[in-house]
């Protein structure tokens, strides 16, 4: 048995959108996001494509807190 | 005497010859500001009680002979994202936001106000900073703010009020802020000089939140050195920003003779409106007499994905709370009204991926800047957006801004400085980026320049 034909990822996203937010927005608006979310996926692939090395840690500083 | 269009330098040796008083000047200002910046779409609050108060305590203090430096008595304003206590309203730019007062001041007003100079306005920006997705200037509920060079161009954003009201001589100098190309951009737009500190260079407290991990306060003046002042006076650690780094700063005001070493990275000067591009290429002829130039490629990276990613779900989460409530729909621009829902699907993985990158990013432009002094290029890659329409942004991923993404990413500072005007009378800006924590040598670097050039010193028509 054949899987079926995947769908877009930006299809996916937009309709995870579209029904979070779907009663608050207009047809027009709607289609504007679509074409935002289509944007952010090809800025997702780009981002995905680069071997980034296993030990490369987020640039993101984490502090312990101690308060005395 | 007149506090239009000259520089802290110039007017703290007024002040200091008994040739002007810092009530004049604070009163000067805030007239300008009242009449030149409203047309400007520049102000949001002038804060004239507590301008004059501290004007007073300068005359006091100067005629005593208390001297607290650089900026004692100096007239200036702020982006209208730094918390400020005394019912004085703190907008962010948004008309949800527009009577929301703070009972605390931020660090930077607070310093300044150490220093001695004299806090005359809140300064409109665009709402949130421009994190929502804004695609026109007009998108703050004060209006677009438009450019002392021309009564249809904009000022840029998100740093609107800041750019205009020094271009047009209503302050010496303004405080704005830097995601990604927020000082810059109205620095260039308004042919003003400003400065993008090293991120953690300047507490972050009390200002406006879009991304915690690209936000930087920097100032906008009519010159370098005048930069290098008021950075002199904002910049160190602070317990209440835990990213304010403690690594001492002192401008170093003094100039040295000497020749600097530039990077040029292929094609970014190709890459701009071929308008700018003549602007920008003459520029880098004229600054050849200051230093050597070596064109440098850099490795082929999604600089630009990965700094929209960072500042997307940065600003998603920093605006949570608004866009779910779905209060951004009281906002002016039509598109920040939907765009934000569209980050609610980028995935925590993508987001750490973007991290780790701009680890690695942070690290290779750190082994070229080793050989520079600074990597220079155009500030912006367009000139004068009109208005009324859609202007092409990084941010958007419209238009390329290589430079802006790997300084922002990095958290590199950079120093934008005018190099000209159009063909149809626009300002172009020139910047030179440099090494984490050197903002004295891409300073020295510019002031170098500007002891050569006349740009920065051209008055715009609106003045």
């Amino acid at each position: 048995m054949s899987t079926p034909p995947c769908v877009p990822e930006a299809e996916i996203l937009f309709a995870l959108i579209r029904h979070r937010y779907a009663d608050r927005l207009n047809a027009e608006q709607l289609a504007e996001l679509q074409k935002t979310v289509e944007g952010l996926v090809r800025d997702l692939g780009a981002l995905r494509a680069v071997a980034i090395p296993d030990d490369a840690e987020p640039a993101q500083p984490f502090i312990p807190f101690r308060a005395d | 005497m007149t506090v239009a269009l000259r520089t802290i330098r110039e007017l703290g040796a007024d002040l200091r010859a008994g040739r002007v008083s810092p009530v004049t000047l604070a009163e000067e200002a805030l007239q300008r500001l009242d009449t030149v910046g409203r047309k400007l779409n520049a102000v949001v609050t002038l804060t004239r009680e507590r301008a004059m108060q501290q004007a007073r305590r300068a005359e006091q203090e100067l005629n005593a002979g208390r001297d607290r430096g650089p900026l004692h008595g100096i007239p200036y304003g702020a982006k209208d994202l730094l918390a400020t206590s005394d019912g004085i309203p703190t907008t962010w730019g948004a008309a949800p936001f527009k009577d929301r007062c703070f009972d605390y001041d931020a660090t930077v007003i607070r310093r300044l106000e150490d220093a001695g100079a004299v806090l005359v306005a809140k300064l409109a920006m665009v709402e949130f900073a421009g994190g929502m997705g804004y695609r026109q200037p007009n998108a703050s509920f004060t209006g677009p703010g438009i450019s002392p060079w021309s009564p249809d161009a904009w000022s840029g954003g998100s740093s609107s009020g800041s750019g205009s009201a020094v271009g047009a001589g209503l302050v010496p100098f303004a405080i704005g802020s830097e995601t990604w190309g927020s000082i810059l951009g109205p620095s260039t737009y308004c042919n003003v000089t400003g400065l993008r500190p090293t991120y953690g260079r300047v507490s972050r407290h009390g200002a406006m939140a879009l991304c915690w991990t690209l936000d930087k306060l920097g100032s906008m003046a009519l010159t370098a050195d005048d930069c290098g002042l008021v950075l002199d006076a904002i910049a160190g650690a602070d317990p209440h920003d835990a990213t304010a780094s403690d690594r001492p700063y002192r401008y170093e005001a003094a100039d040295r003779d000497r020749r600097f070493r530039f990077g040029v990275v292929r094609g970014t000067v190709e890459a701009t409106e071929p308008a700018v591009r003549g602007v920008v290429e003459d520029a880098l002829d004229t600054l050849g007499d200051v230093g050597s130039f070596e064109e440098i490629t850099l490795p082929d990276l999604p600089y630009e994905p990965m700094t929209r990613i960072i500042l997307w779900t940065e600003g998603a989460s920093a605006f949570e709370r608004l866009i779910e409530s779905g209060a951004i729909a009281g906002l002016t621009a039509p598109e920040d009204r939907v765009t934000p829902y569209s980050r609610d699907v980028i995935l925590a993985k993508d987001y750490l991926r973007a991290l780790r990158l701009r680890g690695v990013v942070a690290r290779d432009i750190d082994g070229v800047l080793s050989r520079f002094d600074a990597i220079v290029g155009p500030s912006r890659g367009t000139a004068g957006p009109r208005l009324g329409a859609e202007f092409r942004s990084p941010i958007r991923g419209s238009f390329p801004d290589l430079l802006g993404a790997i300084g922002n990413a990095a958290g590199l500072p950079a120093v934008g400085v005018p190099c000209g005007l159009t063909p149809e009378g626009m300002p172009v800006g020139l910047q030179l980026m440099g090494r984490a924590w050197e903002e004295n040598t891409i300073l020295a670097a510019a002031r170098a320049w500007q002891a050569r050039t006349p740009y920065h010193r051209q008055r715009p028509p609106l003045a």
